[in-house]
């Protein structure tokens, strides 16, 4: 034998059945417990905004006509989709100069800031006039068929 | 090991009436299982064993973020786009979510106390030494894999504070003499943290540093079952022989103990998790640097020496301390294991001690 | 019927030509325009013979004294010195020789140190001159405007060789770009320059100028972003005054001046009530101030405790003609609607309503933000609250902004928007309360349950240790 003591009783356990149930039920709550929590995380959510890291439907092409704009959540961000010349065009809505949301003005063809008259170029997103510091980010969009998404990033 | 002998000493599991013996029959008659499972969990351990759970709670919380983590990367994805929201995903949307989640980020935490923790049990028992000196080399390699758990999981959520604590760990892994700018780049994947490193440390975390932990923890494990836990009270005499005083059986008895320390350590988790839960800043901003960039608490010790001592020397001092646990054994020749007998060792333990505690408080207030 | 009308006549004619002359003399006496004195023609360049390279002027003055030396040297590194203009083209001389008597000979053209006036013509001599500032993309009305400004008007009215001239902001021999950031001109320096004569209190007194503005303008949210936060689209003096043509705004241009900037402000108050009226009603600087403009906010409608109602505060002697000057305003307490619309007016009810649906916002608010702290304090995230919220504050600035309209209606589109959008970020928070409080509970029963477990293993634990006593079975011997 080498160091190990092997234990010559063989872990003789007293006979009760009381223990037996109070094992039993142990084990079962505990893997009720457990499990429980493990199977509800594994069951896929039915969310509003759709999967993260995905594509999220934004609406129809038809809500966007050409010249216009819309400002549409996306997850929890709000962005701002415009039909331009240059096809669909996204960015995130937060103005950079102190976080209005802005909104498009298809007289002037330029996203508008309404706080503080803060203007971005629909197709760059770059600041066009105003106090707003930086352009707004761009996001990506693409058009399916009918259907316009933004790649939630 | 009474491999083919008729069962003479391998009683049921339980003793129970209710079933459990045609069951076990039926399994035996297939598997042979009980010589093996006898000789595993039949023998006898020091009968004073209040602080021999810190490992075993480690093998516990392992396991615990072997499960959560399995769970996680079910919805986890690892790149940059959508690896924020994916976190934020699960966390806000998924049922339980944030519970798998805040307790994976907790077992994180606390699985490197425990480990410490054992680590300082070993180190003040003097279990360390003959005939142990291979368990614990092995234990500091797991340390070691440890630590990469716990750098490369960090970065995974990829919020302003992963993405900048890369950056700043990973530059100081740079500055490792000679190796520096290979490792820099090996890390990275790249000359920066970008896409590359987020998916060389998802692999690392969920493939690599698992697979390795877990196979050098059956190591560990095999190499504790052979010698048996060491007595604090009398060195295990050479050459080998059985140990003598007190002791009690590991199956029922310490292992009934040992799953009451776990339990214990399940509800801390769940109250950790739901009074704090795991919190997530805003998104990583490669152009914009935080104002105060730390590292996680348990490398805030190395953090804060960096910014006292010449790099070089920063860099190379915990190196030469890991060095230094790593050669304990065949450095420390006194082969007395009580604390009165080695007075040296037990002062540099509590040096070094509250040097790594008053370092990590330092860097925390600062 | 011709005996009846003829007296009529009579008596009303004078009574016509009174009215008119009142008419007349009230609004003169409102916006009196003072007729300018015109400003000389630019005159031509000092006539002088070319340098063809040479440059004795500056040669021999090195090498006189250290005061000299240094002028050269200012010369040499400004943009005069750069571009070619030598000294000649200002003194007037003869660069090409180094010898005293021809250098600095009448013939030559020499002008010496240009008196004050002087000066103002020998600049002007080159830089109105549209050829010549054609490379250089200079504009060339700096000249024509100088005369229109108070410094210039002052300068041919009573030859005050005190007020600034071209030198006293562009330097004389070190003269810089305006774009160059250490330029005295530069937009950052400017409140700088030109308070080095209006913050003297000495030299200022004799006009009777203040000497406060750059002090608090330096406090205002103007004088912050410039000096402060180094922000050079913020107003600096020659912003709102002119540069070339540095004069005070008068009240008919007020709204103009600020509009230059405030475009969006300035099209809403053009819709408002008070924009009809031309004197008698507030300008900008009425509620804002003219130095001093602070961040504006809902206290600038009422008064902490009801004011003193005198009747000069609106009616100005001696005619009582309503009309508001920017001097009755200079305490900030003052500036506020219920300075002129006293609580039993007509119109107060409106200004209660329109400062009641921004105050109702201001709360909604508040109470969302301080439900999402609480909700972001246990730990929950809160994202979609807090976007929420960014859309309620866009409706209150939006709100805010059309206070200048002075019509509750165009105010409380906004007001309620925002109303609506906090309140339903404030809901969002709740309900992440409410998981919290809800996981908390939870986390009692779970925590019950596995201490319920280990109680049960604690019991298993001692009916093992108690059968092993009983059963004898302490430390077996060793095998």
């Amino acid at each position: 034998m080498g160091a190990t003591a092997t234990d010559p009783t063989g872990g003789r356990l007293p006979r009760r059945r009381f223990l037996a149930a109070l094992a039993g039920f142990s084990i079962v709550s505990m893997a009720a417990l457990v499990v429980t929590p493990i199977v509800g995380f594994l069951v896929p959510p039915r969310t509003s905004g759709g999967a993260a890291g995905g594509k999220v439907l934004v609406g129809k092409v038809a809500d966007i006509p050409p010249g216009e704009g819309k400002v549409v959540p996306v997850g929890s961000k709000p962005t701002i989709v415009v039909n331009t010349a240059q096809g669909m065009k996204a960015y995130s809505a937060i103005c950079t100069h102190l976080g209005c949301i802005v909104t498009y003005d298809s007289g002037s063809a330029a996203i508008v800031c309404p706080c503080h008259d803060g203007r971005f170029n629909p197709t760059t997103g770059a600041v066009e006039s105003g106090p707003p510091p930086t352009g707004l980010t761009p996001e990506e969009v693409t058009v399916e068929g009918d259907e316009i998404f933004v790649v939630s990033a | 090991m009474t491999a083919g002998a008729p069962p003479t000493d391998a009683t049921p599991m339980g003793g129970q009436p209710s079933g459990g013996q045609p069951a076990d029959d039926w399994f035996e008659r297939r598997l042979h299982w009980r010589g093996l499972m006898g000789a595993l969990l039949h023998v006898r351990v020091p009968a004073e064993s209040k602080t021999f759970f810190f490992g075993g709670i480690t093998l516990f919380l392992f396991g615990v973020q072997v499960v959560t983590g399995t769970l996680l990367a079910l919805y986890y994805k690892p790149t940059p786009a959508a690896a924020y929201d994916s976190v934020l995903f699960l966390t806000s949307d998924v049922s339980f979510g944030w519970l798998i989640r805040s307790v994976h980020h907790w077992g994180a935490n606390l699985m490197i106390v425990f480990l410490v923790l054992h680590l300082l049990r070993v180190f003040f028992q003097a279990a360390y030494k003959f005939p142990r000196e291979l368990t614990w080399v092995v234990g500091v390699g797991l340390l070691g894999l440890t630590m990469v758990f716990g750098f490369t999981g960090y970065l995974l959520p990829w919020d302003q504070r992963a993405y900048w604590a890369t950056v700043v760990g990973t530059e100081i892994a740079g500055g490792v003499p000679i190796i520096g700018d290979t490792l820099l780049v090996l890390l990275r994947g790249g000359a920066d943290v970008t896409e590359a490193t987020l998916s060389r440390f998802f692999g690392i975390h969920v493939l690599v540093v698992p697979l390795a932990l877990g196979m050098i923890v059956a190591v560990h494990l095999v190499f504790v079952h052979q010698q048996g836990l060491a007595s604090p009270q009398v060195p295990d005499p050479r050459p080998p022989a059985v140990p003598t005083g007190r002791t009690k059986p590991f199956f029922p008895d310490y292992l009934l103990e040992e799953v009451i320390a776990w339990l214990f350590l399940l509800a801390i988790l769940v109250v950790l998790a739901s009074i704090f839960p795991a919190g997530l800043e805003e998104e990583a901003n490669p152009l914009e640097t935080p104002a105060h960039i730390k590292p996680e608490w348990y490398f805030l010790g190395v953090y804060e020496l960096l910014k006292h001592v010449p790099r070089i020397v920063g860099i190379l001092a915990p190196m030469v301390f890991v060095l230094l646990l790593l050669v304990l054994p065949f450095i420390d020749r006194n082969p007395e294991v009580r604390p009165r007998r080695r007075p040296l060792a037990i002062v540099l333990g509590i040096l070094g001690i509250a040097v790594m505690v008053g370092l990590t408080i330092w860097g925390y207030v600062s | 019927m011709a005996r009846r009308t003829l007296p009529r006549l009579v008596l009303a004619a004078p009574i016509a030509v009174v009215l008119l002359l009142l008419a007349a003399g009230t609004i003169a006496a409102q916006d009196p325009e003072p007729s300018l004195i015109p400003g000389p023609p630019a005159p031509t360049p000092i006539a002088h013979p070319a340098a063809d390279g040479a440059n004795g002027c500056a040669d021999c003055h090195a090498s006189l004294d250290g005061r000299q030396k240094a002028i050269v040297e200012d010369w040499r590194t400004g943009i005069h010195g750069i571009g070619g203009v030598g000294c000649a083209d200002c003194h007037g001389g003869d660069p090409r020789s180094d010898q005293i008597t021809v250098a600095m000979s009448e013939e030559a053209g020499f002008l010496g140190v240009p008196s004050r006036d002087q000066t103002v013509g020998v600049c002007g001599s080159c830089h109105s001159d549209a050829e010549r500032m054609r490379p250089y993309g200079l504009p060339t009305d700096q000249y024509s405007k100088y005369w229109t400004s108070i410094h210039g008007q002052r300068l041919l009215a009573a030859d005050d060789t005190k007020v600034a001239i071209c030198i006293d902001c562009h330097g004389s021999h070190l003269i810089k770009k305006a774009s160059d950031p250490t330029a005295d001109v530069y937009p950052l320096n400017v409140p700088a320059t030109c308070s080095r004569c209006h913050s003297d209190a000495t030299l200022m007194e004799p006009y009777g100028i203040p000497t406060d503005q750059y002090a608090t303008y330096e406090k205002s949210v103007h004088g912050q972003a410039l000096i402060t936060d180094k922000d050079i689209r913020a107003p600096s003096c020659a912003s709102c005054h002119g540069s070339h043509s540095a004069k005070p705004p008068r009240s008919s241009e007020v709204v103009d001046v600020c509009g230059k900037c405030h475009t969006a402000t300035q099209e809403l108050y053009l819709e408002s009530r008070h924009s009809e009226l031309a004197t008698a009603a507030p300008k900008c600087w009425t509620c804002h101030g003219t130095h001093d403009v602070a961040p504006p906010g809902e206290r600038l409608f009422f008064h902490d405790s009801l004011p003193d109602y005198e009747c000069t505060t609106c009616h100005q002697p001696p005619d009582m003609a309503l009309s508001l000057d920017v001097e009755q305003f200079d305490t900030e307490a003052d500036r506020r609607c219920d300075t002129c619309h006293h609580p039993e007016s007509l119109i107060y009810s409106q200004v209660e309503a329109i400062a009641g649906a921004l105050g109702g916002a201001t709360d909604a608010q508040r109470r969302a933000e301080a439900k999402i702290a609480e909700a972001r304090g246990l730990g929950m995230l809160v994202q979609d609250a807090e976007v929420a919220l960014t859309e309620a504050k866009t409706g209150y600035i939006q709100g805010q902004a059309a206070v200048h309209t002075t019509k509750l209606t165009e105010v409380t589109v906004h007001t309620e928007e925002a109303t609506s959008k906090a309140a339903s970020a404030e809901a969002l928070a709740q309900a992440k309360l409410d998981e919290s409080l809800f996981r908390r509970r939870a986390m009692i029963i779970v925590v019950a349950v596995i201490l319920a477990n280990v109680a049960i293993l604690f019991a298993i634990k001692r009916r093992i240790d108690r059968s092993r006593r009983e059963q004898g079975q302490g430390a077996p011997p060793a095998t």
